[in-house]
């Protein structure tokens, strides 16, 4: 089964200049269960993509069908609740709110699904023990290391179980070490929970890493070849 | 707790990245606050004068009137009587008689003034009469003194139609209230029944009511009882462009003091629509996690609500400790010899005060609606796109 189903995908932006289009009639098929990374230059719409398959953007044309349910034909409302459900999103900064602490970051997808708050912060705070930071968890997001900051924000991202994880460049802002750090937990929780990520990065060496690889630039979207297949 | 209320309150305690904005925020609900306690003291020191009056109306009217549809007499005075006298709480009952008259000093040197004559609620003896202070000064009499009321019926003498008067003493010059008409005079039954030439019945039968307020559901029962011949009135309804004067009054002040409210609510909106650009990014992240328009909306709608009620919450208090401490100690004192009162008075009625809250409670939502909106229609990849 496809995970993902883009077809003819066109998003132009209007502000306050001439409207820029950032892509237009692109395509995408990813199988259930993959680890993909997406590269490209800055400004082909790696984001945009990523914000278009997690319907947090719309298309101004073509279909986005996530696990054969297409975005497109649900409400606002639907949408919502099946991004809820289904769809975890990790981006560049970790997007963590100041105001509230690392267990309550955590405890948002399930307070939003209407969990009660002791039971969705009982599972927030398994989930950060998971990932090595149950001692942190009455910190406030400013009181994080960088990387901490990351995990804690792949762990919001993991709250509900999604079957699919938008990563955009999760290692970006990070050091080496750091990046390192946080895809390799990326990976373990991706192998561990089954999922299908997509992971948009610069860095070569991690995309290497990934099952597949697709390269994005002005002229679409395309898989690259030489990479290994990994299962 | 919900999660948009679980927001809500997050983003109202917590200290601001930009200290205007938490200035705002604290303005606002000092703002509504404001609005509210000077809304509460203006209807308190309102109703403090209102109440005054309203009680010399109860005091001095008669609680119920009943006088005929059409004519002058009533057809048939024992039923009106009786069904006066069958309501439960009436503590007296008579017959009023009333009438136009011209009054001149005993002596007749002062140009006569027209009054209007009553036989009086309060005793005045059988060849009294009880007078405002203006009469008195107009006829240049003082208590104990004579006036004499010539009444514009006229009974046959020796010499043809003569105008029937009467020779009465001054018992009493009493302060003219705001409640009289101008150059009223109380007079004995006998006193009237001789200048209006009613000899028996009444033109009208006037009853005091144990608890005035009662007078309504009073006046129903013996409008049943009597039918159309009659007309019922209440104490209210006799005092009718003054207890009008005294509606339009509150609701004039009201709306005027509202406008503080309104104010406050300006700031609310800035104060929301400042908090929805600031935490623009957090809507995208929210958006992201699953959260619907609607439900960015309600954190929004929320943080107004508990700006409303912070700020209803304190002005109330402010508002009505500040009004029942100026009563309490009689903090504005009045100059006794110049005014019928010693002090400003100050009355809380609660109905006014719930009803100020409502207002200000429902003006501090509505202030929320537009840019509660505005945080539903954000577009939640933008946001984070720009919020690098």
């Amino acid at each position: 089964m496809l995970a993902v189903k883009a077809t003819g995908l066109a998003r132009t932006y209007s502000g306050e200049g001439a409207p820029v289009t950032v892509f237009s009639g692109l395509s995408l098929d990813l199988e259930e269960g993959v680890f993909a990374a997406v590269m490209g230059p800055s400004g082909v719409g790696k984001s945009t993509l990523l914000h278009l398959v997690g319907g947090i953007d719309r298309p101004d044309a073509g279909r986005v069908e996530v696990f054969g349910s297409s975005l497109e034909d649900m409400s606002a409302q639907e949408r919502a609740r099946f991004r809820n459900a289904n769809i975890g999103f990790v981006f560049q900064f970790h997007h963590l709110l100041p105001e509230f602490t690392a267990e309550e970051n955590v405890s948002f997808p399930h307070r939003i699904a209407g969990v009660p708050e002791r039971e969705a912060r009982r599972r927030a705070g398994e989930l950060l023990e998971r990932i090595g930071l149950g001692q942190r968890r009455e910190h406030g997001a400013r009181a994080l290391s960088g990387g901490e900051q990351q995990r804690v924000a792949i762990a919001r991202a993991l709250a509900r179980g999604p079957r699919l994880l938008l990563a955009d460049e999760p290692t970006g802002n990070l050091d080496a070490a750091a990046a390192a750090n946080v895809f390799e937990l990326l990976r373990e929780l991706h192998r561990e929970r089954a999922m299908t990520t997509i992971i948009v990065t610069h860095n070569p060496d991690l995309a290497a890493r990934c099952d597949r690889l697709f390269t994005m630039s002005r002229e679409g979207i395309s898989p690259s070849v030489g990479l290994p297949e990994r299962g | 707790m919900r999660f948009e209320t679980f927001v809500a309150l997050r983003y109202l305690v917590t200290s601001r990245r930009r200290a205007h904005v938490a200035l705002i925020a604290t303005i606002s609900v000092v703002g509504l606050a404001v609005g509210v306690a000077a809304l509460i003291v203006s209807l308190a020191l309102l109703s403090g004068f209102q109440d005054r009056i309203r009680n010399q109306m109860m005091e001095k009217s008669a609680h119920l009137r009943v006088s005929p549809a059409r004519g002058v007499r009533l057809a048939d005075p024992a039923r009106v009587r009786g069904a006066l006298a069958a309501l439960t709480g009436v503590v007296d009952l008579a017959a009023s008689l009333e009438g136009r008259a011209w009054a001149s000093d005993g002596e007749g040197v002062q140009a006569p003034s027209p009054v209007h004559y009553r036989n009086g609620a309060r005793p005045v003896g059988e060849q009294g009469a009880r007078i405002t202070g203006p009469l008195a000064a107009r006829l240049h009499v003082q208590q104990g003194q004579t006036i004499r009321l010539t009444s514009s019926r006229t009974r046959l003498s020796p010499i043809g139609p003569i105008p029937v008067t009467a020779v009465l003493t001054v018992s009493e010059v009493r302060r003219s209230s705001a409640l009289d008409r101008p150059g009223e005079v109380e007079v004995s039954e006998e006193t009237a029944r001789l200048l209006s030439g009613l000899g028996e019945g009444a033109g009208a039968f006037e009853a005091r009511l144990a608890n005035p307020l009662e007078a309504a559901s009073a006046a129903r029962a013996v409008q049943g009882v009597l039918g159309a011949d009659y007309v019922v009135a209440t104490w209210w309804e006799l005092n009718a462009p003054l207890a009008f004067a005294l509606r339009l009054e509150k609701t004039v002040i009201f709306l005027t003091v509202a406008l503080v409210i309104l104010v406050a609510a300006l700031n609310i909106v800035s104060n929301i629509a400042l908090t929805v650009v600031e935490k623009k990014r957090d809507l995208g992240v929210f958006t992201s996690l699953g959260a619907a328009p609607a439900s960015l909306q309600r954190i929004y709608l929320t943080l107004g609500a508990a700006i409303g009620l912070l700020g209803t919450g304190a002005g109330v208090l402010l508002g009505v400790g500040l009004s029942l401490a100026l009563e309490r100690f009689r903090l504005v004192p009045l100059p006794a010899d110049v005014y019928m009162l010693s002090h400003v008075p100050f009355a809380v009625h609660p109905g006014e005060v719930a009803a100020i809250a409502a207002f200000a409670l429902l003006t501090a939502l509505a202030a929320a609606v537009l840019p509660a909106r505005a945080a539903a229609r954000l577009a939640p990849g933008e946001a984070i796109r720009l919020s690098r």
